[in-house]
This record gives structure tokens, C-alpha cells and sequence, in this order.
């Protein structure tokens, strides 16, 4: 006997794989967000929403979201515009909107807490509208990562447990009220190591992928600390999963050595493969289909010198699925990879862009691309090297030249980590897709 | 009056229950008699309540997980709230009621003072006061039954928080390993041969139990003392020199100390005893753990610095840490690959037949 809440959500995976046939990707906004999500971006993006990690000694301390105009027509053009204080300090980590793409959830991996703010509305002023910190309660899960727009729902993925703050996990389903729905384990069998980390769905194939990261214990832990404990090096995520969506059940568990983190589909017409790279062994990875239509993982390309561990921490797919943005924490470089080929990625451009760097997010003309500094409260670098900021490129193909930046630690902020844009309501078009 | 008296009839029986339990076997007589059973159960909830953190995020349970032993095995030493270092690794709980005095530098004399160091301390639960702890606990609805059925008519406070954790600690009982079935049960079969050789090269020529005390009708495997068998120094040491990171099994590399600081923060000294009693002479001692259930509470010393048995063993086989200052019976042992596996063997006798069974009661 299930719940009518749990009903109504497997008829709604129904819908949504009848959907599927008809889904097409996004053709505008970011390349990252849920092929679910309509009132996308056609052009400019007006402003980037800041995730950021309040910081003891530094401004109000707390947690919040920093809004910064980022439409170069605006008189406030790279100037922080609004700034939300959501209280205390919980790692502020990962966003994502629903699908009506009114409002952004944005969550805490070490309070597991869950903010909802209004960005339909007036997106120059974010409204904090319902906190949500069931999710350890309700599925003994801890730290929700990522946050991806389902029909009406949100699809909350966990990195930990809180049992022993291990790795062990799964996702959590919420309706876009915040009413919690279904949780999911993630796979401790055949091959799965029960970690979690990034989701990404193809409607058209009934197909969705998971990557794998880390539990508390050592994604709240010093890196210095970590990585001198072999102990705890041996706990990250070395699979990926793909699930059949449409039953929420694991299908094949990929070996992925070295913790893969982002996963992003190729969203041109046709393609059918997704890429992710590898934190720790700094590789890059396809998943596709082989020629028995079976889909498969394999290495296919190198990011700087594994033995530096330079720590591929975000990627950013072109529209087009020919390029790929690749940001390193450890020596603050910026990296282009052509994907013309995606079995055999070449890196073409890289760029030293901060002494530390996290996210990196491009607009869908990849006329500009977004960078930040913060990757986690306890690993970012410390003393000179601990930069905080937002830095704005424009990109010509050629060269990433600055258009602006905001510095956060300056701006008395706290530290960057993931970004949002949005547009001013009549810049948005729900039929941007069709287009 | 009334109430002390239902307390002491259900500490009477709890008491008549233990002394048939075969758990027990092998182990030295408890100073304290068991406690009543609604207060285990309190102790049990509070132990495992990650309200009773600051922010909450940690339990006690978090560092001393259940199914690892009640102690951790995925990490050298535990972090506290936010992420911040602890210097020490999380021993287990499983029959700390043996011990005469708490924590590896012995700062703490009884369980009931030890519950409230990781409540308080900054860097573990990191709560302001115990007053703000039981205030806490007296505002949650879900303790109110538990509250009444262990302490009648007494409210959430120091004391009685204290007194609960202490009794659930004091209920991980576990003894009647196969070691204790053989050695004090007379079971000829429950151990083999070359466990026995192990257990003999323990007692004698390994000189093991030399700290790790064995009575005639029970063994704490402690002797409840302090001792530098030189992982303090070696500890230092390890700060100054390159740190081999293995990223994935097989992949490994190395970090200058240089690039170590550039993202971590610099480690915090540990100088055991010594930051109790004051005594230099006492600097980088630490109390001698039991080694009951050893083969479950890895890694192992102080700092989590040796990951299995047998990498304890091959230190102790070298003479114990690289210090002038450590104790002077540690010296090159010269055992044989043979010898040093039964050793290990023998260890691994050491486990009781009910830890399963307490991981699953702790998570009822």
C-alpha cells in the first residue's frame, strides 16, 4: 500500500516518460539545468546568483544568496544587487530550479537544510520563501548536492548518511511545495558503492545517470587532514549508475575510478552520450551506448597531470555539444576541451583564472563564462591563496577576457560557490525550447 | 522514596540478569552493577541524538558508529561539528566500563564526566553549556516518556543526562569471545593451534601482555597505565615529510609538506598524558587500550596511524616507535612471518559473539 502522495508521483513518471518520446532538450539557458524546466533565458542572462558560504570574521557571517547584475546594459552591470542572509553556517553547496523555474532550492550539506527562494517574481530580489530540513528525518540521508527539476517535483540527491557520515546514500523526492515524497537508495549491489553525487536525465532514452562523490566525514573534513588519512581516501565514489527513470531502479553500475562528479548530456539534437571527469585521477569519461546499444563508460581523455592532482571540479558543455569548459581547483586554471570527437576530447585553451577555482558556468551563446572560487568550507586553500570571488569572461572562441569581477572576501560575502541565472520576466520564454 | 526504590529493584534485576550473561564471560567484575533498563534505553536515545549538537549535525554515535565497532574505522581521527580536526582517534565504547579512567590521557574519571567533554568541547558537539544541552532535551516531547521512566520526577540536567549516556556506555558489554570460551571456559576447540601459539608468543616472548594485562579468572587486556611506546614522536615526525596520497587503489602519489599547508591547516599537537598531569616525563604517553574486540576497532594508536593488525604488530616487532624517550622494554622482537600471523590470529580470537547483536539493539 503506498502513500497517495507516492502515487501520485510514479503516475507522474509515467507522464514523464510518455513525455519523454516528444522531450527535446533545452535550446536555451544554461547547458546544466533539467530538460524538464521550461521559462528558460533566450539571450542575456540579467542577473547570477551567488551560493555562498557565510564565514566566521567576515560580514554578517551567515549563509546566503548574493544576486549581482549581470546584464552589461544595467547601471549596476558586475555589482552585487541583493544579498539574502539565510542564517548560520551549513556548507552551502549546490542549486537548482524547479521546473516552472519560479523558485531556486539551494542546499546545505552539513545541516542538510534546504532553502526555497522565490526567483519568478522579482529575480533582482530573491525572496527566502520555505526552508525545508526534513530530508535526515524523512530518509536518513545528509548533505542534499544536487537539485534537479522533475515534473512538479524536485529530485534531491544526498551525499551522506546520517548513520556514520559515511558515503552511503540516495536521492529524495519532493513535490515543489517541499512535501516530501519517495526516497531511493542508491545502489549497494552489483558492482554500486552507494555513494551519490550529480544527477542527469534523458527523457528520450528513459535514462538517468548518477556519479558518486563522498560522505561528511570527509567532504567536511580539512583537506590537508584528508588527504594525509589513507583511511579516509579510500571512502569516494568510484561508479557511476544509470537508472531506468521511469521505475527509479538502478540498470547497469559503470567503474569509474576517482570520484566523477558533474555529469553533463551532449543537448544536440541527436547526440546521446553524456561526459563527466573524475576528481581525483583527473580523467574525463563518456557514457554512450555501444554498438549493441548497450551504454557503457569509458576513459577517454586526460586533464592536466593526474599526478598533481589538479581536481577537476565543475565542467561546462557548449549548446552544441563541441566544447566543454574544465575547472581545477588545485592550480586555478580554466581549461577548453574540443568535444568534436567526444571519444577523444583535446584540450585547446587553458588559463590560469584565480589562485583557486570551483564552478564554472557558461551561457547558452558561450559568449560568456562564469567562474567561482569556493569549492568546500574546509578545503579551500588557505592564507594569500584563499581568493574569493565571481569572475565574468567574455569568450570569442579564442581567449577568456575579464568583464568583470566581484571579491567577495572585499564585499565582506563570504566564500562563491555555485551560481544561477536568471532573467527579468519578460526576457523569459517558456517557448524558448521550440525555438 | 518511592522512586529510588522502584530504581533499585530494577537495578536488582538488571544485576541478576548480567551475572548468567555469557557476554560477560572473561571479563573482570564491573565496578559499577548494571543499570535499570529504562535508563540504558534514555542513555541509549541521547547517545544517538544528533540534536544534542550545537547545530545538529553530530551524535555521540557519529564517531562511535555501531557497526564499525562503536568505534571508526573509515578514519584516522574523527572530525566534530563543521568539519573540525580531532587529534585523536575514536576509541571504541565496547567494554569501556573496564577501564578506570577515560579518554587516552586518563582526563576523565568516571563515564558520567566523560559523556559531557565531547557535548561541550568546540571542536566536537560544540555545545555552549550543559544547561543549554538540558534545556534542549526538556524542550523535545519525544523525551518526556523515556525521561520519566528512568529518572521519576527529575528533569533533564547535568547530572541526570550524564548518568544516562554513562549507563548505555556502561551496557556495550562485550566478552565470551572464543579466546575467553578456550582460556577461562575450558572449551578445548574454541580456539586452533596456531591461535594458541599467538596467544603463548603474546604472554611471553612478545611481552604483549606485559600492558595488556591478563588476570587468572579474567583479562582487561589493559593495565589501566600510561606508556610513550613512541607514536607521539613519530607523529611529529610524519608532519615534516612528504605524504604519499593514494587517490584510487593504485594510484598513488606524493604531497610536499609545502603544498600540504597551502590547503590544509597545520596539525595540532598532542602531547598525551603530559596535558593532564603537567609532568614532562609524561609527554607523548597514552593509556593502554583493552583488546577486546580489536580486530574491529581499526585503525589503531592513538592517531589512527596503523591501519590493520598485522601493521601493529610489524611495529612492535620493530621495537615499537622510532623515540629515545619511549618505554624501555619496547626492543626488537625478530618474530618470524609465521609468528607474527599467529599473533594476529590470536587477536582476532579476542572478538565477542554479541557485538552484531548490540549494533543492531543501538539501532532500534
Amino acid at each position: 500500500m503506498s502513500s497517495p502522495v507516492l502515487r501520485s508521483f510514479r503516475l507522474s513518471l509515467v507522464g514523464l516518460a510518455a513525455a519523454a518520446v516528444i522531450a527535446a532538450p533545452a535550446r536555451a539557458d544554461e547547458t546544466c539545468n533539467s530538460p524538464y524546466m521550461t521559462g528558460l533565458i533566450k539571450g542575456q542572462e540579467d542577473f547570477v546568483h551567488v551560493w555562498t558560504l557565510g564565514v566566521k570574521g567576515l560580514g554578517d557571517e551567515s549563509d546566503k544568496l548574493v544576486t549581482i547584475d549581470a546584464n552589461p546594459g544595467s547601471k549596476t552591470y558586475g555589482k552585487v544587487v541583493h544579498s539574502l542572509s539565510v542564517g548560520g553556517r551549513g556548507e552551502v553547496h549546490h542549486m537548482g530550479f524547479t521546473d516552472d523555474r519560479k523558485q531556486l532550492w539551494a542546499g546545505r550539506l552539513d545541516d542538510s537544510k534546504i532553502f526555497v527562494f522565490d526567483v519568478g517574481r522579482d529575480p533582482s530580489k530573491p525572496k527566502l520563501v520555505r526552508t525545508i530540513d526534513s530530508m535526515p528525518a524523512k530518509t536518513g540521508y545528509v548533505g542534499p548536492h544536487t537539485f534537479y527539476a522533475m515534473p512538479g517535483r524536485m529530485l534531491v540527491q544526498g551525499l551522506s548518511n546520517t548513520k556514520d557520515h559515511g558515503g552511503r546514500t540516495g536521492m529524495a523526492v519532493y513535490s515543489n511545495k517541499g512535501d516530501f515524497v519517495a526516497k531511493y537508495d542508491m545502489p549497494t549491489t552489483n558492482g554500486g558503492d552507494g555513494y551519490g553525487y550529480d544527477i542527469a536525465i534523458n527523457p528520450a532514452k528513459n535514462l538517468m545517470l548518477t556519479s558518486s562523490f563522498t560522505g561528511w566525514n570527509n567532504y567536511m573534513m580539512d583537506l590537508g587532514k584528508l588527504v594525509a588519512d589513507p583511511e579516509a581516501m579510500k571512502r569516494f565514489g568510484n561508479t557511476m549508475v544509470a537508472w531506468d527513470l521511469k521505475a527509479m531502479k538502478p540498470r547497469k553500475v559503470f567503474a569509474v575510478p576517482g570520484a566523477p562528479l558533474e555529469i553533463r548530456w551532449s543537448l544536440k539534437p541527436g547526440d546521446n552520450w553524456a561526459i563527466t571527469a573524475s576528481a581525483l585521477t583527473s580523467k574525463l569519461w563518456l557514457v554512450k551506448q555501444d554498438a549493441n546499444k548497450a551504454w557503457q563508460a569509458k576513459e577517454v581523455g586526460t586533464i592536466g597531470d593526474p599526478s598533481k592532482i589538479p581536481l577537476p571540479v565543475d565542467i561546462s558543455i557548449t549548446a552544441d555539444g563541441k566544447g566543454l569548459w574544465v575547472n581545477t581547483f588545485m592550480d586555478g586554471t580554466t581549461r577548453y576541451f574540443d568535444l568534436s570527437n567526444p571519444e577523444a576530447p583535446k584540450q585547446t585553451y587553458s588559463k590560469v583564472t584565480g589562485k583557486q577555482v570551483n564552478m564554472v558556468s557558461q551561457s547558452w551563446d558561450g559568449k560568456r563564462v562564469y567562474i567561482t572560487s569556493s569549492l568546500l568550507a574546509n578545503w579551500d586553500k588557505k592564507g594569500a591563496d584563499d581568493e574569493q570571488f565571481l569572475r565574468a569572461f567574455a569568450w570569442d572562441g579564442k581567449e577568456l577576457k575579464p568583464l568583470f569581477e566581484v571579491d567577495f572576501t572585499k564585499e565582506k560575502l563570504g566564500r562563491a560557490h555555485h551560481m544561477k541565472f536568471t532573467a527579468k520576466p519578460k526576457r523569459q520564454s517558456a517557448l524558448a525550447a521550440l525555438e | 522514596m518511592r522512586s529510588a526504590r522502584l530504581g533499585l529493584a530494577l537495578l536488582v534485576a538488571a544485576t541478576t540478569a548480567q551475572a548468567a550473561d555469557p557476554a560477560t564471560l572473561g571479563l573482570p567484575a564491573l565496578a559499577a552493577p548494571a543499570a535499570a533498563p529504562a535508563l540504558v534505553e534514555l542513555g541509549r536515545k541521547l547517545f544517538f541524538d544528533r540534536r544534542l549538537s550545537a547545530n545538529g549535525t553530530m551524535s555521540c554515535g557519529m564517531c562511535h558508529v555501531p557497526e564499525q565497532g562503536f568505534a571508526s574505522n573509515e578514519l584516522r581521527t574523527p572530525l566534530g561539528v563543521e568539519g573540525r580536526s580531532l587529534r585523536r582517534n575514536a576509541p571504541t565504547l565496547l567494554n569501556v566500563a573496564i577501564y578506570t579512567s577515560l579518554f587516552l590521557d586518563g582526563r576523565a574519571a568516571s563515564l558520567e564526566a566523560q559523556a559531557w567533554d565531547p557535548l561541550l568541547a568546540g571542536n566536537e558537539m560544540a555545545n555552549p553549556s550543559a544547561e543549554a544541552v538540558a534545556t534542549r532535551v526538556a524542550s523535545l516531547p519525544d523525551y518526556r516518556a523515556p525521561f520519566a521512566a528512568a529518572f521519576p520526577g527529575a528533569a533533564p540536567d547535568r547530572a541526570t543526562i550524564g548518568a544516562a549516556i554513562a549507563a548505555y556506555e556502561r551496557s556495550l558489554v562485550a566478552g565470551g569471545s572464543r579466546f575467553d570460551r578456550w582460556w577461562f571456559g575450558g572449551e578445548a576447540g574454541a580456539t586452533t593451534a596456531e591461535e594458541r601459539e599467538g596467544f603463548a608468543l603474546f604472554r611471553f616472548r612478545a611481552g604483549c601482555a606485559q600492558c595488556h594485562s591478563i588476570g587468572e579468572r579474567d583479562a582487561a587486556f589493559t593495565d589501566q597505565r600510561f606508556h610513550n611506546i613512541g607514536t607521539g614522536r613519530a607523529r611529529v615526525a610524519a608532519h615534516a615529510a612528504p605524504v604519499r596520497v593514494e587517490l584510487v587503489p593504485g594510484l598513488a602519489t606524493n604531497v610536499s609538506q609545502a603544498a600540504l599547508a597551502s590547503f590544509g591547516e597545520a596539525p595540532a599537537t598532542d602531547d598525551g598524558r603530559m596535558e593532564v598531569t603537567g609532568d614532562t616525563a609524561d609527554r607523548w604517553k597514552y593509556r593502554t587500550p583493552s583488546l577486546r574486540n580489536v580486530a574491529l576497532t581499526g585503525p589503531y594508536m592513538h592517531d589512527g596511524s596503523l591501519a590493520t593488525l598485522e601493521a601493529v604488530v610489524e611495529f612492535y616487532d620493530r621495537g615499537g616507535g622510532d623515540d629515545p624517550g619511549k618505554a624501555e622494554w619496547l626492543f626488537p622482537l625478530g618474530l618470524t612471518p609465521a609468528e607474527k600471523a599467529s599473533l594476529v590470529a590470536f587477536l582476532k580470537t579476542l572478538t565477542g559473539p554479541n557485538v552484531e547483536a548490540l549494533a543492531r539493539d543501538a539501532r532500534r
